[in-house]
């Protein structure tokens, strides 16, 4: 049986693209990204997750480990999603920067009038 | 001490210290980006001399000596890793890009902002760089982000005009979506295999292929191909390529779709998938898109009006002979037939990077003068502009592939391996120089034909425009005279090194 994190993961991603393929607006689009980049975040995470012997895992700090009885958090792939995310950060801030800037030149936010490059 | 991590320091420490010595004038920075760019340059040549000389396989471990964990026995650090192909592509984009360094200096005089614009360009330099060393597949996602940043912010560089502005968006869109599919596809395979660096990866999938494994590979080429520019997802190379400032059209067109597509296309393919997909099938699926882009990319330059967008349309066709020779060197793997195709690859990739930057130099040095790009307004620029005249002359025999120069010899090992592969392909690489043929000599065709009013009072560029161009002649024609010197010493041991994965993944694994 699939996890139901990973279902999660997958449903985020195509709802990003979703929204990505089939809306107009500048800023649904630069939060289409950002919802596919949260599907592939919720993924990675989800990895690291391991459930045994029916006792839930603990988060990965390091300081009295040996007193913790249960598994543990896979801690690579959060470091993973904490560079995406930085990374993700500075994507969404150049797009708002120029979003911001073709509507300084278009006066509008539809996509469909950013059309005057020939192609 | 190894000379590897140098190449990233350098250009890393050069680009956030150039605001701070960029305090202390105009020239000093831009003495500054040149004396960084230069010394990245240096490095590179270093690196591949030592690895050209060795024929081994350089690796650098993050952080400690060995990448093996200690008390286990598999890789558990980040390592780079460096073979002859890296090498190759490492030292083209250090020396395409001091060159582009040298023409922003005049070339972008009038604008403003630019300390932003230097930092800029060495943090593309660096990420292209990070791309081709590493050894680790999110270190390769985070170096390609950190390009693709780069390469969106410089494309939009001129905010005051609406083209710069409406292709970044379009650039930044696309990139970003291609970006996530190969974020899911890395993700995938952790989550399948648990690990990221290249070399174990190829080491389990050898063991166990899975289904997660295939999908994490289509997710991985298919956004590599968008990133690439690749036909039927090349419209956005098209808009984007033209509307930047041309010192980075060259870049873009020259080195970005390269290290940030068909680089990491073959050693995706070769490295890490090579052992366990079945390679016929991959190389067929990479060839079917390359004959896509051929002869799109091609027969589209054939009818723009515009030089710049024509150009970035010749580079889409350009790619498809790259990737034309990489698919035959996927299916045809293990042949001989198949190690020619992987070399005239990699050598057209070295060949078109330092041809087009010239032609997008030239492209830049007529907008400059004259303000347009249009070529229904440069009839007869031959008159005004000689010299000017005399680089694309070279630069458009060179990209059609006539002998004396560097084009001629990567295309003919194209050629000569797709017709010995299947004659229809080799027949498909012929229609598609065609197509490039007429384009450029359309150019020609204008540059040489009457005088129009508008061209008469033209001059020729300031040295420091002049300067790049003509050192990238010379190197066209310098790697014309020896042809076959170059593909049997340097280009077929790149590709038999890269056709060798035992190799590549024994040098991380060692004996273990």
């Amino acid at each position: 049986m699939i996890p139901f994190q990973f279902i999660t993961a997958f449903l985020l991603v195509f709802m990003g693209l979703y929204a990505f393929l089939y809306k107009r607006n500048l800023l649904k689009l630069i939060l289409a990204l950002d919802v596919i980049d949260s599907g592939i975040h919720l993924l990675f995470i989800s990895f690291g997750y391991r459930l045994e012997n029916n006792v839930l895992p603990t988060a990965p700090i390091y300081t009295g480990y040996e007193t913790v009885k249960a598994p543990m958090v896979g801690p690579l792939p959060q470091a993973l999603v904490l560079t995406s995310i930085v990374i993700g950060v500075c994507v969404l801030s150049l797009a708002v920067a120029l979003t911001i800037n073709a509507y300084r030149h278009y006066g509008s936010l539809d996509v469909n009038k950013l059309r005057r490059l020939r192609g | 001490m190894s000379v590897l991590p140098l190449v990233i320091i350098i250009p890393l420490l050069g680009a956030f210290s150039l605001p701070i010595v960029g305090l202390l004038g105009k020239r000093i920075r831009e003495a500054w980006a040149l004396l960084i760019s230069g010394a990245t340059l240096g490095v590179t040549s270093k690196l591949l001399y030592n690895v050209w000389s060795t024929k081994e396989t350089l690796v650098y471990t993050l952080g400690a000596k060995s990448p093996i964990g200690q008390g286990v026995n598999f890789p558990v650090r980040i390592v780079w890793e460096v073979d002859l192909l890296s090498a190759i592509m490492a030292f083209t984009i250090a020396f395409v890009a001091f060159l582009a360094v040298l023409y922003s200096i005049e070339y972008m005089k009038h604008d403003t902002g630019l300390e932003k614009y230097y930092v800029l360009i060495l943090v593309l330099e660096l990420g292209m760089l990070g791309i081709v060393l590493t050894g680790d597949i999110f270190n390769f996602y985070v170096f390609l982000e950190i390009m693709s940043i780069a390469s969106y912010a410089l494309v939009a560089f001129r905010n005051d005009t609406w083209e710069g502005i409406e292709a970044g968006i379009k650039y930044m869109f696309v990139g970003s979506l291609a970006s996530s599919f190969i974020l899911l596809g890395i993700a995938l395979l952790y989550g399948q295999y648990g690990t990221l660096t290249m070399a174990y990866l190829a080491e389990k999938m050898e063991a166990n292929f899975t289904l997660t494994g295939k999908i994490a590979l289509a997710f991985l080429i298919g956004g590599l191909l968008f990133k690439s520019g690749a036909v039927p997802v090349h419209m956005w190379l098209a808009d984007a390529h033209p509307a930047a400032p041309s010192s980075i059209s060259a870049m873009l067109s020259g080195l970005v779709i390269k290290a940030g597509g068909v680089y990491v296309i073959a050693r995706i393919a070769f490295s890490v998938f090579g052992m366990a997909v079945n390679m016929k099938t991959l190389g067929w699926v990479i060839i079917f898109f390359a004959c896509l882009t051929l002869i799109v990319g091609n027969a589209m330059a054939v009818v723009q009006t515009d030089m710049k967008r024509l150009l970035a349309f010749s580079s889409v066709g350009q790619i498809g002979y790259i990737l034309l020779g990489l698919g035959i060197g996927l299916a045809a793997y293990g042949t001989k037939v198949g190690e020619i195709a992987t070399a005239g690859a990699i050598y057209h990739t070295v060949n078109h990077a330092i041809i087009k930057a010239l032609l997008f130099m030239i492209a830049g040095v007529v907008l400059h003068e004259l303000g347009t790009k249009d070529l229904n307004e440069l009839s007869g620029l031959a008159k005004a502009m000689p010299k000017t005249t005399f680089a694309f002359i070279i630069g458009a025999a060179a990209i059609i592939g006539l002998p004396p120069l560097n084009g001629f010899a990567s295309k003919w090992l194209l050629y000569e391996s797709s017709a010995l592969f299947n004659p229809f392909l080799g027949a498909i690489a012929i229609i598609g120089t065609a197509f490039c043929t007429a384009a450029y000599i359309r150019v020609l065709y204008t540059f040489l034909g009457r005088p129009s009013e508008k061209v008469m009072d033209a001059k020729e560029p300031g040295a420091a425009m002049l300067l790049p161009i003509f050192v990238l002649v010379a190197a066209i024609i310098i790697m014309g005279l020896f042809p076959w010197q170059i593909s049997n010493k340097i280009m077929i041991p790149a590709a038999s090194m890269l056709a060798n994965i035992k190799g590549y993944v024994m040098a991380v694994m060692g004996g273990a």
